[in-house]
């Protein structure tokens, strides 16, 4: 219990400073107070409660909710296992890195939600598409990281690996993945809001069942009063996951924390 | 012409070699009838259908839509993003008093604001603009605080020494020592700003690239449609190039780690 109230406090270090939240909360108070009455455009931040109980109360929430995580989770998870395996074989060869780079730079060019139209005609709509797309987005920076990170693994690693006989199984486990552990969860770390993003987008684009389609169902129903609910769930997952992510590494991802790149 | 020399001796010939036979393939599994897909267009026809499109005029009319889009919403981005990075870099008071409000509204995808851009505005430049701008802030407003941030003491005190005024020191101090970061910031912007002037043209304003994917996909022209997607990727990777270009020659010394964070 006490070593997870320590981590949980280094998780939290890395933080900005809680009193930061002011101008967010003060400005939450400006438009509740200067919106007097109910407007189909800017609804009162007390009313968004009230619209989301609503949809929760439907049911609606919850099920779409649990389709965009369903589909989220899935396709970070095979572009973490995706993007890794193929990361370290081009990281592993020269020849293989310096031939596949200018085809990995034109993929990584295109904006994921371009692939949409194209995975609809190739697949047609099914959740296999929505995943498709998602992996499709998600794999590149996980991709890019593996592969830059075993290209810096110290080669003194890989002779010691070499003169202990160790077999390509042993070698993958005990010297290449704990190596590139650091650079993976940077590249997890940006392919978290990629997928998050790309879910969402594909979801609006073409109604397959989720936040993303609420969004755009209440966005073309003209009622912005359900919208900000919905599009504040999309909002706690980020949230939540940046969360997990840095209890799973407390000294990795403060750091990361710290650069403040996405 | 040692130029041209130069240039074919340093390109990846590997690596575009990749790429010709990737589509040789293609063409020749599909010729064969080896794969069967119903939508599939070979690479033949995709060259066919960028021919029509530059020949009809529709390419260049929807690139330069798109590209309007993109340079004025980076441009509003650079400009909020550095006056905003540069304030709060150099006040730790207010950085303390607003970060955490910046971490609450930053993972927010922007693609969430696309049908509230929509009922504000209706289909309009407007709308593309305001799915553009915000996420695009980002970067470079964190970068540049940080930047300014990492300003070491030491050159306020240089410049307090030499009697600088404010407005001096703002110029010949910190805009110097924030360039690197305004320029990542800047890169990673400019990146964003493509995808989301594509992502509001295919679920808003119908123009553009974004809309003719969208469009070619509706019209089962799957050539036409993979057209459009390689137009938008070279796009992409033309106005990285182009940023990359102009950041070596406008201020070689920052280009250096401008190459790095990429």
């Amino acid at each position: 219990m006490r070593r997870f109230t320590m981590r949980l406090r280094t998780a939290f270090a890395g933080l900005p400073p809680a009193r930061g939240l002011l101008p967010l909360v003060l400005l939450l108070a400006a438009w509740q107070l200067l919106q007097s009455g109910p407007s189909p455009y800017f609804p009162a931040p007390s009313q968004w409660w009230t619209a989301a109980l609503a949809l929760l109360d439907r049911q609606h929430l919850a099920a779409a909710f649990g389709a965009t995580a369903l589909t989220f989770l899935a396709g970070l998870g095979l572009a973490i296992a995706i993007g890794t395996a193929l990361g370290v074989l081009v990281g592993l060869s020269d020849r293989a890195a310096r031939a596949l780079a200018p085809l990995l730079e034109f993929m990584r060019a295109i904006p994921p939600p371009v692939t949409v139209p194209v995975a609809a005609l190739l697949i047609g709509y099914n959740e296999r598409m929505k995943l498709t797309v998602v992996v499709l987005s998600a794999l590149w920076p996980v991709l890019l990281n593996a592969s830059a990170a075993v290209r810096q693994i110290d080669p003194l690693l890989l002779d010691v690996a070499r003169s202990f006989r160790l077999g390509p199984a042993a070698r993958l486990s005990r010297v290449i993945l704990p190596a590139i552990v650091p650079s993976l969860l940077t590249g997890i770390r940006v392919a978290i809001p990629l997928a998050i993003v790309v879910t969402l987008l594909v979801e609006m684009l073409t109604s397959l069942p989720g936040i993303g389609a609420n969004l755009s169902v209440l966005g073309d129903a003209g009622s912005a009063l359900d919208l900000g609910a919905a599009s504040k769930a999309a909002l706690p997952t980020g949230k939540a996951l940046r969360f997990g992510a840095s209890s799973v590494s407390p000294t990795q991802s403060s750091r990361i924390f710290a650069t403040g790149r996405v | 012409m040692p130029d041209v020399g130069r240039f074919l001796a340093r390109a990846n010939w590997p690596g575009l070699c990749t790429i010709a036979l990737g589509f040789l393939l293609w063409e020749l599994l599909l010729r064969a009838g080896l794969a069967h897909y119903q939508n599939l267009p070979p690479p033949s026809a995709i060259a066919g259908g960028l021919l029509e499109i530059t020949r009809n005029g529709q390419l260049l009319a929807d690139a330069l839509h798109t590209l309007r889009v993109v340079l004025v919403g980076w441009a509003a981005a650079l400009v909020i993003g550095v006056a905003s990075g540069l304030v709060l870099g150099v006040s730790a008071t207010l950085r303390n008093y607003s970060l955490a409000s910046i971490e609450v509204l930053r993972p927010m995808p922007g693609i969430a604001f696309a049908p509230v851009a929509l009922l504000l505005f209706g289909f309009s430049l407007q709308m593309e603009l305001m799915v553009v701008v915000l996420p695009a802030l980002w970067p470079v407003l964190i970068n540049t605080m940080g930047a300014v941030a990492g300003v070491h003491a030491r050159l306020f005190d240089v410049g307090r020494t030499f009697r600088l005024s404010g407005a001096e020191i703002l110029r010949k101090v910190m805009l110097p020592a924030a360039l690197p970061g305004v320029l990542v910031g800047a890169r990673l912007s400019l990146t964003l700003a493509l995808v989301l002037a594509v992502v509001a043209e295919m679920v808003g304003n119908p123009a553009g690239l974004g809309y003719a994917v969208v469009r070619e996909q509706q019209a089962m022209r799957p050539d036409l449609l993979f057209a459009y997607v390689v137009a938008i990727g070279a796009l992409g990777v033309g106005l990285n190039a182009a940023l990359t270009g102009a950041v070596a020659w406008l201020f070689p010394a920052a280009a250096g780690r401008l190459r790095e964070a990429a």
